[in-house]
């Protein structure tokens, strides 16, 4: 629980040594024999495995070999200084849940907080939060930060940009980049959101204890981390699921087993408050008094949730037509009934003090694995049938953990994800035979998600021309893709968040339990379309913020000798592997426009240092003032946030608002705009 | 670029089927039987959830002055004469908040209707559950993937325009999730290539994708392109810069106000606009919610100013266009220790259009007593929000799939509509 991130990644490489060593490589990847050119099949692998290819990163693939690069990636284990360098500067990634609740309470927390502190009254606080400039705000708002400074207090907001910036950097800047991918696959399979506000407290431990330590192992270890995560027993509610009203609960089976064992003596210690403590009382009895409690509390959970239980079946692992019922739902809910989270200080104390007083009566069926909680006493120990079959009655946390592992063990689940796998790294709607083959893998192999991905990778589907940049990337590939292209430095990350999310793609913020939809139409429309044309020419032209590279590099070295060879070196360089005649057939025109050719006269005297002046296509012209600058208003003022100004350093672009792009940044910019870098 | 827009204005889009415009124009318009406008719905969200309360109180002797009983501080009176702390008395039992007023002649003039104690069956009363439920059209159901305008927008059963659903917000809310396009657009003149702070380099860009896209083998990313550009020719920069609001039509400064202002923008400029999205944030009224004055009176003002602009700047338009409030639910009905009030259940909406049934308020609220409130302490919901969202999409849009747009739910649909 208290890994780090970076603990976790260079375990996971050592432990990957460990087992892989110096082995030749395992997988057997058919490009050859299905007429793939090497570079061109090394490109589809890091369009595929990777965000895309850094500068000169296909011909390093192909030398090294293209089967040795897939094995490294499968067992995750290339050191990787640079990333763990940068994620060094997110404290967060490394805390616990408990420590994150301490130093990044939510809003509400922290009003409460400082007005029982006596910093403000409520009065003041509102004054200070309904967004008013006068001077008593001001002040107000002044005094709240100089006691949270005090306290050592930070917004919950810093907490989330490290979230973002740490899933930026790591897809960017990641030696393995097949772990980055699955992280992302795999949280979006199963998917919780910061839209809902008790989520953000536990989005990073989310990631980093449920998602990636099982991203290429056993399907069951996964799902099993997901179910008892308080982010998604948050999201899905499954938190406040309680047995229904009469239904027997563990506790009461577990009472009356402490009475037989004679240990009702601990009972009267006061295990269970003041009503089961004046004599040793029957499980049914403390059971009927604990219900009339819950039910003079109609703001607590008073039954079944269902929830939790209907994606669980539908969207993690049967999948919609995966042959269950309703009745499946409502029984799935009753075995995961009392799952639910202790919170961590002061909310979770009551709780804490009933664990101790269970405890001391013998357990009590209740059980806590980290911020995960068991609670016998809302769990519905009934006999519960779930897809024929048979959960006996009288148990308690086990009936939730045998629903998990007859769910994984399905071949409606094994089917699902196989199809959710070959759309990711194939096609849309991949084939048939693709998906046969690896929810057959997914089978025989019980679920270890490392043999599909091989059994992926070796499928002549994978390798199909037809594949070859078929998928439409997303707003988030996009741009780590373009960054990656350029070999770009990024120093602060929040502007590039910021398109990504103009781009339609906000991350961690997708509202549905479905996760994001893996298909083009989910991505382009007229609006995001037009949003990435945009991100193309201002990240060439430098003047997305926090954001550097050198234009010239692009190009490679030594002067091209003409406009076009300028294009075709860019064109080759950002677009490896592919074909680029009908981009550059359409792009070279511009080079010849008139009014370009004379602001080039202008602007290029004969000999100027500029390589390429000879194509300066894009001329400037300064826009009229009341056009906004550069990122979106909110987007400046996220960046500019003081509190997260301590975290990043303030964003610089390469050029000024009033400075000209250079033609090179034009061409650039066209290419990373163009149709054909969308495709990966 | 302003020729062609005249020439669309002055030809109309019968003649686009011939080529002389944009083709998604012209396919839309062929496959309409008539050659009518198209209508729009507006959906305004306003989040937070709006207390029904404040906005709508209910009269003496109708309540028999409970509300003054229950909520000390924040009660108002019509009859008090203490200038504009005095609530507006529609006369049927019923006051708007005062600064709701710019909403008044509109209630007056029977072009706005309310609903009174309308929200979701399901009782949360968090947030972004209800706000989820209310969005996807399916109370008590996380998993529903898609939005109920989306489907709305899926049982028109015509050829869509690339606008005929956007929502004016930076990302695209959970209404408008699903498989039809949407769009989420913050403002307009982000409807175009640009790079800020060089024209000729926008100009020049814009050509070069143009081509690409022309071009390219990917067909999805073609179409899509395509229209794309043929979005940009009718949004031109210069068109949006040069837009004035109708004569009277006064906007308020406002994220709101800018967002009702470019639907209006939109909707005169007939590109297919069917439905769209804005919403207004700041209605979570914990704490001093203030009278006359004060948090609520804030928002109350902003969104009548808002939409009574909209409504003036839509001019004949009006008769296209119906716009409908929601809020995820409402608020206690008494106050709380901090001059506001917690979250509750029953809440209000306000429907706005010239075929509505207007200068009522529709629904049943049953009193303010203890026995009758939800739990002893909020409004009870009267109408299932679903009804309403229905009998809109049926009477102003035409779409009477009932079950395709609220699936499982089959209820009685309030006559919202004149008849």
């Amino acid at each position: 629980m208290n890994r780090s991130w970076i603990a976790l990644c260079c375990f996971a490489a050592l432990a990957a040594a460990a087992r892989g060593g110096a082995a030749p490589p395992r997988v057997e990847l058919p490009w050859r024999d299905l007429g793939w050119e090497e570079r061109a099949a090394a490109a589809h692998l890091l369009d595929r495995l990777a965000y895309g290819a850094r500068p000169g990163e296909v011909d390093a693939v192909v030398a090294r070999g293209l089967d040795v690069w897939v094995e490294e990636q499968l067992a995750a284990a290339r050191a990787e200084p640079e990333l763990e360098r940068r994620l060094a500067a997110l404290p967060a990634l490394a805390m616990t849940s408990e420590e994150i609740q301490r130093t990044y309470p939510p809003g509400f927390a922290l009003r409460r907080m400082a007005e029982e502190a006596g910093v403000v009254s409520q009065e003041e606080l509102e004054r200070a939060l309904d967004g008013s400039q006068g001077r008593a705000a001001l002040e107000i708002r002044a005094r709240i930060r100089d006691w949270m400074a005090r306290e050592g207090y930070r917004p919950e907001r810093e907490l989330l940009a490290q979230g973002h910036a740490a899933k930026l950097v790591s897809a960017i800047y990641s030696e393995n980049q097949l772990r980055e991918v699955l992280a992302d696959f795999w949280f979006n399979h199963f998917n919780v959101s910061l839209t809902d506000p008790p989520v953000r407290q536990y989005l990073l431990g989310y990631e980093r204890d449920a998602i990636r330590p099982h991203s290429t192992g056993r399907f069951r270890d996964l799902l099993g981390a997901t179910a008892k995560h308080p982010a998604m027993l948050l999201y899905l509610d499954n938190f406040q699921s309680v047995a229904a009203p009469g239904q027997p609960t563990t506790l009461a089976r577990e009472v009356d087993r402490a009475r037989e064992r004679g240990a009702s003596g601990a009972m009267r210690s006061g295990a269970l408050g003041r009503g089961a403590a004046r004599a040793a009382p029957r499980g049914a009895e403390v059971q009927r008094r604990l219900e009339e409690r819950r039910r003079q509390r109609p703001d607590r959970p008073q039954g079944l949730n269902e929830n939790y239980a209907r994606e669980l079946l539908e969207l993690h692992t049967l999948g919609v037509d995966g042959g269950y019922t309703q009745a499946d739902v409502v029984e799935v809910a009753r075995a995961f009934t009392g799952w639910t989270l202790l919170p961590a200080g002061r909310l979770g104390e009551v709780g804490r003090q009933g664990l101790e007083r269970a405890g001391r009566a013998g357990g009590l069926g209740f059980e806590r694995q980290g911020d995960f909680l068991f609670r016998a006493d809302a769990h519905d120990a009934g006999e519960k049938r779930v897809l024929g079959a048979r959960l006996p009655a009288g148990r308690g946390l086990e009936d939730g953990e045998q629903v998990l592992d007859l769910l994984a063990a399905h071949p409606a689940t094994a089917r699902h994800l196989a199809a959710k796998l070959a759309a990711r790294f194939v096609a849309d709607e991949p084939p048939a035979s693709l998906v046969d083959r690896l929810a057959a893998t997914f089978e025989t192999s019980r679920g270890d998600l490392e043999q599909v991905l091989r059994a992926l990778l070796e499928s002549p589907e994978f390798w199909a021309p037809e594949a070859r940049a078929a998928k439409i990337k997303s707003p988030f590939e996009v741009a780590v893709s373009a960054l990656r292209a350029l070999g770009a430095e990024v120093d602060n990350p929040i502007p590039t968040l910021e398109w990504i999310a103009r781009m339609g793609q906000p991350l961690y913020a997708y509202a549905a339990p479905t996760g994001y939809p893996d298909r083009a139409e989910a991505w382009v429309n007229t609006g995001s379309l037009l949003t990435r044309m945009n991100f193309g020419l201002e990240l060439a032209a430098g003047r997305i913020g926090g954001v550097r590279f050198a234009a010239a590099t692009v190009a490679g070295r030594g002067e091209p000798e003409s406009a076009r060879a300028a294009l075709e070196r860019i064109a080759g360089a950002l677009l490896p592997g592919r074909a680029l005649a009908p981009t550059l057939e359409q792009l070279e025109p511009l080079l010849g426009e008139p009014e370009m050719a004379r602001r080039v006269a202008e602007r290029n005297p004969a000999g100027a240092a500029d390589p390429v002046g000879a194509i300066d296509l894009l001329g400037d012209e300064p826009m009229a003032r009341s056009s906004r600058p550069s990122g979106s208003r909110r987007g400046r003022a996220v960046a500019e946030d003081p509190a997260l100004a301590d975290l990043f350093p303030p964003p610089v672009a390469m050029a000024g608002a009033g400075e000209p792009p250079s033609a090179l940044a034009g061409i650039v910019g066209l290419v990373l705009g163009s149709p054909e870098f969308q495709r990966r | 670029m302003w020729d062609r827009r005249i020439f669309l204005k002055s030809t109309g889009l019968a003649l686009l089927s011939f080529g002389a415009g944009p083709s998604f124009l012209a396919r839309a318009a062929a496959a309409s039987t008539t050659v009518d406008r198209k209508r729009t719905l507006v959906a305004l969200f306003q989040r937070g959830a709006m207390d029904a309360l404040a906005a709508l109180p209910p009269l003496p002797p109708g309540a028999g002055g409970e509300l003054e009983r229950l909520r000390p501080r924040l009660a108002m009176s019509a009859a008090r004469a203490a200038g504009e702390e005095r609530l507006i008395d529609l006369g049927i039992g019923f006051a708007l908040h005062p600064a709701l007023a710019p909403l008044e002649p509109l209630f007056r003039g029977g072009e706005l209707a309310a609903v009174h104690a309308v929200g979701s069956p399901d009782p949360t009363r968090s947030h972004f559950d209800a706000q989820d439920y209310m969005e996807t059209g399916t109370p008590g159901r996380k998993g529903t993937p898609t939005g109920w305008l989306n489907r709305v927008c899926g049982e028109l059963g015509h050829d869509a325009s690339p606008f005929r659903a956007v929502a004016l917000s930076g990302t695209l809310p959970r209404s408008l999730y699903g498989p039809e396009p949407a769009v989420a657009v913050a403002r307009l003149e982000e409807f175009a290539v640009r790079l800020p702070g060089s024209v000729s380099a926008s100009r020049v860009a814009g050509r070069g994708f143009e081509a690409l896209y022309q071009r390219t083998a990917a067909e999805m990313l073609q179409t899509t392109g395509q229209e794309a550009f043929e979005a940009i020719s009718i949004l031109s920069a210069a068109e949006l810069a040069r837009y004035r609001p109708a004569a009277g039509a006064s906007y308020p400064r406002s994220p709101l106000g800018d967002a009702l202002r470019q639907i209006a923008q939109l909707i005169k400029s007939d590109v297919g606009l069917e439905v769209a999205f804005a919403e207004s944030g700041g209605w979570d009224t914990h704490v001093a919610q203030g009278t006359a004055r004060g948090s609520f009176a804030r928002r109350a003002d902003d969104l009548a100013r808002a939409i009574a602009a909209f409504w003036t700047d839509l001019g004949e338009r009006r008769r296209d266009v119906v716009l409908m409030t929601m809020t995820e639910f409402g608020r206690t009905v008494r106050e709380n220790g901090s001059g506001g009030t917690d979250h509750g259940h029953g809440s209000a909406l306000f429907l706005l259009g010239t075929e509505v049934a207007g200068g009522r308020v529709h629904g049943v609220l049953p009193g303010l007593d203890e026995r009758v409130l939800h739990e002893g302490r909020d409004l009870p919901v009267t109408t299932d929000f679903r009804a309403v969202f229905a009998e809109v999409a049926a009477r102003h849009l035409g779409v009477n799939e009932v079950g395709a747009i609220f699936p499982g739910w089959s209820g009685p649909r309030p006559a919202l509509f004149r008849a």
